[in-house]
């Protein structure tokens, strides 16, 4: 059993779309998995299939909890635990970094002690530490807003840091980037995973960036896993697969 | 400018505008209410209706020719002479035979405002002369019917008229049959066959117009003559006094003060209490920050039964409960005034914030209370600080007149010293508040403009 | 799992800077600048725990003492309500046609300075006056009843809409009237095509919007012998026994100011969208004037 384990699981939206159709594969503790596909084939459903933002069918274990069917509290028990890093940083630009971090803190923290903004030291020493990880603690005290796009990122992984995870989801976290960022904050992450141990899964866009810091590589299409293995296993022919076309230069960060 | 060979390109009909007929209407008002006072003369009043008639024409565009002009006062003088002798003629009440008769003279000057359009916008084919006549005589028809049904006309009906009377009961007559007509015609007229819209909504308004001026029996006459005898008003009011007995033998003393403490502590109590309760209201009458849709629908409808309740009647309401003339009562109005104000215009500013952050806040483990709180809140923060002090403002308005229901403040004593018909003491604190909402508003505007 | 601590080192490299003190002040200073005044008020109000505690018993009496409703003298209510509308209605119409030219007076890309100011001036002065004063006063000359309210409500009501049009005026693009006096027009001739067309819809909303706010002042004017419905309600609520019919007229009330308001509002949405509203009650008006076929950019132009 791994850390995550999909079995048969299949998201349907309300409006009748489905987007994930029976998706069985298992992830291990620790690994640093790259999903690729096209637009629309099920990426960001599948992630969010983890913490259950969306509506799961079928069955999904994480860290021995399931997903499906659990009541609010037990999924806010289990997202607790994952953090999510967003494509557009999601972060609440009128509010200074450390207390975008510290939103990372919230499941932990007493409602009277969060209603009131008085953050136990201990919560507060953890979001601080979790900017340094990241290099950006110097800004703890800018509003968001003033940062530049790599900046909010790095801060949108404080955030998923500061919640002291097991499992990171990046949901497209350099889409929005340029190159050069794009491989700083990949860079970040790899180096999450490889010091802390935690479980990354990874939306990526880049092939090119999938191949350079992935280790293990899922395809999807249309809602299907159509590619599940190593990296190394992975060429021209093996994307073509997944895509249903030729590489284009557009499907690379580094033209 | 050289010609371009023609038939090539198919000119579009050009589509009428509501915009434009806004004017010529002013001047059909304007030029029925000389007609009424000059007296009921067919061909004048016939020569007008044309000559209006071919303002709005060459408003639009469609003919600044001369023989038109003359078409259509032509067209006016036969077919107003002809209603105003069928009206002079009769002998007993204007019931809808009479007014069908009447309206034939409005049919026969529609047709020439017919005919004057299908000469220059023959697209419409002959369907536009019939349309035009029809919307005119039917209008007139109409109007003058309703007209006597309402009661406009009911001295005229009522008694034989002597030639002293006619031409004051007249008036009225030819106002509201003038009114109504010429502003259906020329919504018509504008409107062409696709604009029933224009048709209906000119008819309605001025049909409602008409109804609730007579309803309420507006008065110009009033209006001018109370104006000629303003300075004998003015005496009751000026010059103020400031000071008087609040019993007898005691002192005269200057009693605004105490009151007007009193309405900024209600407006104060109201304000604060009602932005605070509004914070959550307003997020569950936002379809971003809802916890349900049942939340939602339940929290949207209370929100607007409170919005629909006056001040006032908040007050009332209050004061009956906890007590008449308690200034408790007055918070307790301006706490659910507030409230409505600040709950909607807050909830429509979090109905366009960034969902982002609150996917993030709720994948973060957050509960739906803690992502409103640090998710959704900072967003429209700077908004709420602006509402909040223009929402102060309008509480200070408010609770100057909610003592006039015994809720407290300078709206009671007013009310006091009205009852009392102290006017020179109710001008000193007309003065007061006067200035003192004058003030406010000027400071809130400060504020605003400080914090953007 | 935790974030392990980094090396001493790494540590250094980074300066964690000091949590300003200046958001703090100023959330110190708001919160004194708040709460002390409310203190004040609360005391001086004599808003005592025993009070508070009282009230929702006593509102609860009121209340259960309303309903059920009483609607034996609905005739006398919905004659009351209509006069309600009528004065709403003829003070909007009112405060419509006089604001409508002075908004132009007042609007500085419009008017001179020495005209603009003086009108805003006036403008506001007549603003500062609530309806209900400006009833106690044209009382006197007026006597009672409903011409009375419709004066007072016309006259506030010129005031707000003039100011709200002014600024709507104020706000229009500049180009199409550059254009239009380029072209050699006269100020006459910018007014009706350049600013008018881009203004208007606002202007018209504006003016819905505020009979939307005037039938709720009418339903108050009562109080001071102005006419509606205001009388009712408080003569009724004067007596006990009286109550149910006091509820009646209220949720009557209630009712009016809802359907006034929905109807409104969906025209102010048609007319500033220039797209029909898809509720059932202008698919309704739709079905009966067939607008739809009428092409949607008519008001908007």
């Amino acid at each position: 059993m791994g850390i995550i384990d999909f079995t048969d699981t299949s998201v349907t939206y309300p409006g009748g779309l489905t987007a994930l159709k029976g998706v069985t594969l298992s992830i291990e503790k620790g690994e640093f998995v790259v999903i690729v596909g096209l637009s629309g084939a099920g990426k960001s459903t599948m992630l969010r299939a983890v913490n259950g933002l969306v509506p799961v069918a079928g069955s999904v274990v994480v860290d021995g909890r399931e997903v499906v069917g659990a009541s609010r509290s037990e999924l806010r028990s289990i997202r607790s635990d994952v953090g999510m890093i967003f494509q557009t940083f999601n972060l609440v630009n009128r509010s200074t970094v450390i207390n975008n971090a510290l939103m990372g803190r919230l499941a932990q923290v007493p409602r009277w002690r969060s209603f009131l903004g008085l953050w136990p030291a201990d919560d507060k020493e953890i979001a601080l530490r979790s900017l340094e990880r990241v290099d950006i603690v110097e800004k703890a005290y800018v509003r968001a807003s003033d940062l530049s796009g790599g900046q909010q990122q790095r801060v949108g992984i404080a955030r998923a840091l500061a919640q002291e995870p097991n499992i990171i989801l990046a949901d497209e976290p350099v889409a929005s980037l340029d190159p050069v960022t794009s491989h700083l904050v990949m860079r970040d992450l790899q180096r999450i995973n490889e010091d802390l141990g935690i479980t990354t899964l990874i939306n990526l866009h880049f092939l090119d960036l999938a191949r350079q810091y992935g280790k293990r590589l899922i395809g999807l299409n249309d809602g299907r896993v159509v590619f599940d293995g190593d990296i190394a296993d992975v060429d021209d022919e093996v994307f073509r697969g997944i895509y249903g076309r030729a590489i284009t230069p557009d499907d690379l960060v580094d033209k | 400018m050289t010609t371009l060979a023609p038939g090539i390109q198919t000119r579009p009909v050009e589509p009428p505008r509501a915009a434009t007929y806004l004017l010529p209407l002013g001047i059909g008002i304007l030029a029925t209410g000389i007609v009424g006072l000059t007296g009921p003369v067919g061909p004048l009043w016939g020569t007008l209706v044309g000559l209006v008639t071919f303002g709005v024409l060459a408003w639009t565009n469609i003919t600044r020719r001369w023989i038109d002009a003359l078409i259509l006062v032509v067209g006016g003088i036969v077919g107003l002479s002809f209603f105003d002798s069928v009206l002079a003629a009769r002998t007993g009440k204007i019931d809808f035979k009479i007014a069908l008769l009447a309206g034939v003279g409005w049919l026969v000057y529609g047709a020439a405002t017919g005919i004057v359009v299908y000469r220059h916008r023959s697209e419409y084919r002959a369907t536009i002369i019939g349309l035009q006549a029809l919307s005119w005589g039917g209008g007139a028809t109409l109007a003058l019917f309703t007209a006597t049904a309402m009661g406009v006309l009911a001295p005229l009906n009522a008694r034989q008229i002597s030639n002293g009377e006619i031409q004051e009961l007249t008036i009225g007559l030819f106002v509201v049959t003038g009114l109504s007509a010429a502003a259906v015609g020329l919504g018509a007229n504008l409107s062409f066959a696709t604009r029933l819209v224009t048709l209906f909504a000119t008819g309605f308004v001025l049909v409602l117009t008409v109804m609730a001026y007579n309803e309420i029996q507006f008065s110009t006459a009033a209006i001018a003559t109370q104006l000629s005898r303003i300075g004998e008003i003015a005496d009751d009011f000026w010059p103020p006094v400031w000071k008087w007995r609040k019993s007898l033998g005691q002192p005269e003393t200057f009693n605004i003060i105490e009151p007007f403490i009193e309405t900024f502590q209600i407006a104060i109590v109201g304000a604060t209490i009602g932005n605070i309760l509004a914070l959550p209201l307003a997020f569950y009458a936002s379809r971003m920050t809802a916890p349900s849709n049942i939340a939602y629908r339940v929290a949207k409808s209370f929100l607007n039964v409170v919005r629909t309740i006056p001040d006032l009647v908040w007050g009332i309401f209050f004061a009956t409960a906890v007590g008449f003339g308690n200034p408790f009562a007055g918070a307790l109005a301006m706490i659910m005034f507030s409230l409505s104000i600040m709950a909607k215009l807050l909830s429509e500013t979090v109905d366009s914030i960034d969902i982002g952050p609150l996917e993030a806040g709720r994948a973060a483990g957050a509960s739906h209370s803690e992502v409103i709180q640090y998710a959704a809140f900072p967003q429209v923060r700077p908004n709420y600080v602006a509402y909040a002090l223009y929402i102060f403002e309008l509480n200070i308005r408010a609770s100057v007149v909610i003592g006039f229901v015994g809720a407290g403040g300078i709206g009671r004593l007013l009310n006091e010293r009205r009852n009392f018909f102290q006017w020179d003491q109710v001008m000193a604190i007309v003065i007061v508040i006067f200035v003192s909402v004058l003030l406010i508003e000027w400071l809130s505007i400060w504020a605003r403009r400080k914090l953007v | 799992m935790t974030v392990p601590d980094l090396s001493p080192n790494e540590k250094m490299a980074q300066l964690r800077p000091k949590e300003p003190m200046g958001p703090r002040i100023t959330r110190l200073v708001v919160t004194i600048l708040i709460v002390v005044p409310f203190i004040w008020a609360v005391v001086g109000l004599e808003i005592s725990p025993e009070r508070i505690y009282r009230a929702p018993a006593e509102i609860w009496v009121l209340l259960t003492g309303m309903f059920p409703p009483d609607f034996d003298d609905s005739g006398r209510i919905v004659a009351k309500l209509l006069e309600s509308i009528y004065i709403a209605w003829i003070g909007t119409v009112m405060g419509a046609i006089f604001s409508f030219p002075l908004s132009f007076m007042a609007a500085t890309n419009v008017a001179p300075r020495w005209m603009a100011i003086p009108t805003r001036a006036a403008l506001s002065a007549i603003r500062a006056f609530p309806e209900l004063i400006l009833a106690v006063i044209l009382i006197v000359p007026f006597g009672l009843g409903p011409f009375t309210g419709a004066l007072a409500i016309g006259l506030h009501s010129i005031g707000t809409l003039g100011k709200l049009s002014s600024e709507v005026i104020e706000g229009v693009d500049e180009g199409p009237i550059e254009a239009i006096s380029s072209a050699g027009g006269t100020l006459m001739e910018q007014m009706r095509f350049g600013i008018v067309p881009q203004a208007m819809p606002t202007i018209v909303s504006y003016w819905l919007y505020r009979f939307e706010i005037n039938i709720r002042a009418s339903a108050v004017l009562g109080l001071v012998g102005a006419g509606g419905i205001g009388a009712e309600i408080v003569g009724r609520l004067s007596f006990r026994a009286d109550w149910p019919k006091a509820g009646a007229a209220l949720l009557a009330t209630i009712a009016v100011v809802l359907v006034v308001d929905a109807i409104s509002s969906s025209i102010r949405r048609r007319i500033i969208t220039g797209q029909p509203s898809r509720s059932v009650l202008s698919k309704g008006m739709i079905a009966i004037t067939g607008a739809s076929r009428a092409p949607s950019t008519e008001i908007k132009s």
